[in-house]
């Protein structure tokens, strides 16, 4: 996996909502190709805040088969570092240090495809989703999708206008029905009339049998933050939908399946491989592999820090390590021995992992 | 010339060979989507050799698997059920949960101690929906039935079947003595049109028909005759289909490869299922569609139109007999069809049985459908 950076410029800075920030880059031609990706990929993204260096993934709102430039949009989270610099602070003109698109949530659509996609969006969650939902709509034609989008209320909801707009050109393919947690009831425009209540295991299973697919080839996607995640995908399980059609990525905040009784080794010797050197150091009680690391100025590839976005995954050679939270990995592939260093703490004395 | 041997008509060897390669290899016609409603409803239908049972999950998806027990074989499912929520044999009730997997062995640790449940599932198969009808494939990776009938759609009526609505006593259901290739060749024939029908189907302007073949599938559209067209509003035998403006309307009646005609009309949407039972006996089924209709609109617009019809179009029957059991002097297309079926398989064991001739754009439709089977079965 490539841990390269390129510095790009922000173009424009829009505010789609309120409390939010689209951020438009201009990408030079030579980069072109390398910034290729499939709708519902992210960006990982430098930041220098205040004299430190903070890195975040955010997902590509922009559709790459609509030749739209590259946009990643991020909501105000309240005493957040990052995302309150970029709604008040970033400028068009500064540079930002961006690394290629990546991520293993995407869909993979093809011209010929009779697909039924079921898209679950909460907040912010529907930067990756819209993505795919207008790749969807752009390249096959034979596809339906259904986008189950909730907001807390009228004033939060990021693109409404824009997915208002899709929904009239693509009547008969594009199905969106919004959720609101807590809707005003008077707005300057009109009374809400949808849904009232949250992405939840009820609303999740009345919206499913609400919306039999026509093509039956079908995909899910939900991106949320991390409770809505877990109920999405244990509704759709539980309804008897194959753990293989079901796709996460997850959103604002950690996931909500911490594991709270990692017992980590008191010191542990680790060896990792990295790019086909050998570095060994020690890693005290309670760091992640990740962290010791960058402490010993080893600059393995890592980008969200939260167990997320798998940029930092590696192989456990000898050994052993508990991961605090996982959201990125599926069972086989732990099972396989791959940990995401940011979460993992080494169980054994000793431990030796290779990086991809 | 025929392109076919006699054979292909009335030998078993034929028959089943064509189970195998075409109905074992194609998209076939398992319904209409309303047919599996709530989860748990299933059918079961025949392709080929091979039964396949269609059935809805909870989560609105349709599961195809092929009808048969992983233990020794036995069928598991009957025509038509609701609302199950396990599929069990009858036999030794080994039961599989809607997405095929073996979830129960009776008598599990004393008779089948090593026997690994989650590995077991029923053969898959393919299932889709097109134009509000139920397909199946018995391969599990079929490709897709857009695929199948790419270029198809463009041909077809403006009807959206969805809407429409099947009346219970609609169905038609007849068993023709004659090979189902024979049907399906009248079905497409366009020479016959004016003389087997002249009397039943003359409100069409077969003269000016288009048809051709897109891949395997027939298209055909022919425009109204001009004293029906004139006088629609009063001769259509029922409530005209909302999407059936003047700038669409005639009739559409193309055939889907190998075994589904449609015929797609000013007042109705219709789906004529071939099944073949033996060399030389075919079950057809006939399933009608029309705009949403209360009985008294319904009752308004047939008794306008029959009390229109014979001082327009006329009455008379092909053949003037007074025997009313005579098909040819029934008035009824579909009774002249089958009558001309049968009287064609009856000659095909005859030795003095060949075909001199047959006509160069009327029957085209018929050289072409026979090559495509013979492609198929090489």
């Amino acid at each position: 996996m490539s841990a390269q950076f390129h510095k790009l410029k922000v173009a424009a800075i829009d505010k789609p909502i309120k409390d939010a920030a689209s951020v438009t880059f201009i990408l030079p031609g030579h980069l072109y190709k390398e910034f290729n990706f499939y709708p519902g990929q992210h960006l990982n993204i430098k930041f220098q805040i205040k004299g430190e260096e903070i890195r975040r993934s955010y997902s590509l709102n922009s559709c790459p088969h609509a030749n739209e430039p590259l946009q990643i949009t991020v909501k105000r989270v309240e005493g957040g570092l990052v995302s309150n610099f970029i709604n008040d602070e970033l400028k068009v003109g500064h540079e930002l240090e961006v690394m290629v698109p990546q991520g293993r949530f995407y869909a993979d659509i093809k011209k010929d495809d009779y697909k039924t996609f079921f898209l679950f969006a909460a907040g912010s969650g529907i930067t990756p989703i819209i993505s795919i939902l207008k790749s969807v709509m752009i390249i096959a034609p034979y596809s339906a999708v259904n986008l189950f989008y909730g907001n807390k209320n009228q004033d939060t909801i990021i693109f409404k206008n824009e997915l208002d707009e899709l929904k009239n050109k693509y009547a008969g393919r594009l199905n969106i029905v919004h959720i609101l947690s807590q809707p005003k009831v008077w707005t300057t425009w009109e009374q809400w009339k949808g849904k009232k209540g949250r992405i939840d295991t009820d609303s999740v299973e009345e919206f499913i049998t609400a919306n039999p697919p026509v093509a039956q080839s079908t995909a899910y996607f939900i991106c949320g933050p991390g409770q809505m995640n877990l109920h999405v995908r244990k509704t759709l399980l539980e309804l008897g939908i194959p753990k293989n059609l079901i796709h996460i990525e997850q959103f604002g905040g950690s996931a909500d399946e911490i594991k709270t009784e990692i017992v980590p080794a008191e010191k542990a010797a680790l060896i990792a491989h990295l790019n086909g050197n050998k570095h060994a150091l020690n890693i005290p009680k309670g760091k992640t592999i990740l962290q010791a690391l960058k402490d010993n100025h080893i600059d393995p590839p890592y980008s969200c820090e939260s167990g997320v976005c798998a940029t930092c995954v590696a192989k456990v050679k000898n050994g052993k390590a508990e991961m605090k939270s996982c959201m990125a990995l599926d069972d086989d592939e732990i099972k396989n021995g791959n940990i995401l260093t940011c979460q993992a703490l080494p169980t054994t004395a000793e431990i030796e992992i290779v990086f991809k | 010339m025929p392109i076919l041997p006699v054979q292909a008509y009335t030998s078993q060897d034929w028959f089943d060979q064509e189970q195998e390669i075409i109905f074992g290899n194609s998209w076939q016609f398992a319904g209409l989507v309303e047919d599996i409603q709530a989860p748990g409803d299933y059918i079961a239908v025949q392709c080929g050799h091979q039964n396949i049972v269609i059935v809805k999950g909870r989560d609105q998806r349709l599961r195809a698997f092929h009808n048969l027990c992983r233990h020794r074989g036995t069928q598991l499912l009957r025509a038509v059920g609701k609302k199950q929520k396990a599929l069990t044999c009858p036999y030794h009730d080994w039961t599989y949960d809607l997405n095929g997997q073996l979830i129960s062995v009776p008598e599990k640790e004393k008779e089948f101690p090593d026997l690994e449940l989650d590995k077991i599932c029923l053969h898959k198969a393919s299932v889709d929906i097109w134009r509000g009808m139920l397909w199946v494939h018995p391969k599990p990776d079929a490709a897709p039935i857009t695929k199948w009938f790419d270029g198809c759609w463009e041909h077809l009526g403006p009807h959206d079947p969805n809407r429409l609505i099947e009346y219970p006593d609609t169905v038609y259901e007849k068993t023709i003595n004659a090979n189902w290739k024979i049907v399906a060749e009248n079905y497409i024939d366009v020479y016959h049109l004016s003389h087997l029908h002249s009397n039943t189907l003359q409100m069409y302007d077969h003269a000016n028909a288009k048809f051709g073949f897109i891949g395997d599938h027939y298209m055909f559209w022919e425009p109204l005759a001009k004293d029906y067209k004139d006088n629609l509003e009063k001769l259509m035998p029922t409530k005209r289909i909302a999407e059936m403006t003047d700038e669409y309307i005639g009739a559409y009646v193309p055939w889907l490869f190998p075994n589904l005609g449609l015929a797609e009309n000013e007042s109705s949407w219709s789906t004529f299922h071939v099944t073949p039972l033996a060399p030389d006996q075919t079950k057809v089924v006939v399933r009608t569609k029309m705009e949403p209709m209360t009985d008294w609109e319904y009752t308004k617009q047939t008794a306008k139109s029959y009390a229109s019809w014979s001082g327009i179009l006329g009455t008379d029957s092909k053949y003037k007999n007074s025997d009313p059991d005579d098909p040819m002097a029934s008035g009824d297309f579909m009774a002249e069809d089958i009558y001309a079926c049968e009287q064609q398989q009856k000659s095909l064991k005859n030795p003095l049985f060949s075909v001199v001739a047959t006509a160069q754009h009327g029957e085209s439709t018929v050289r072409n459908f026979q090559k495509i089977i013979q492609r198929w079965m090489k």
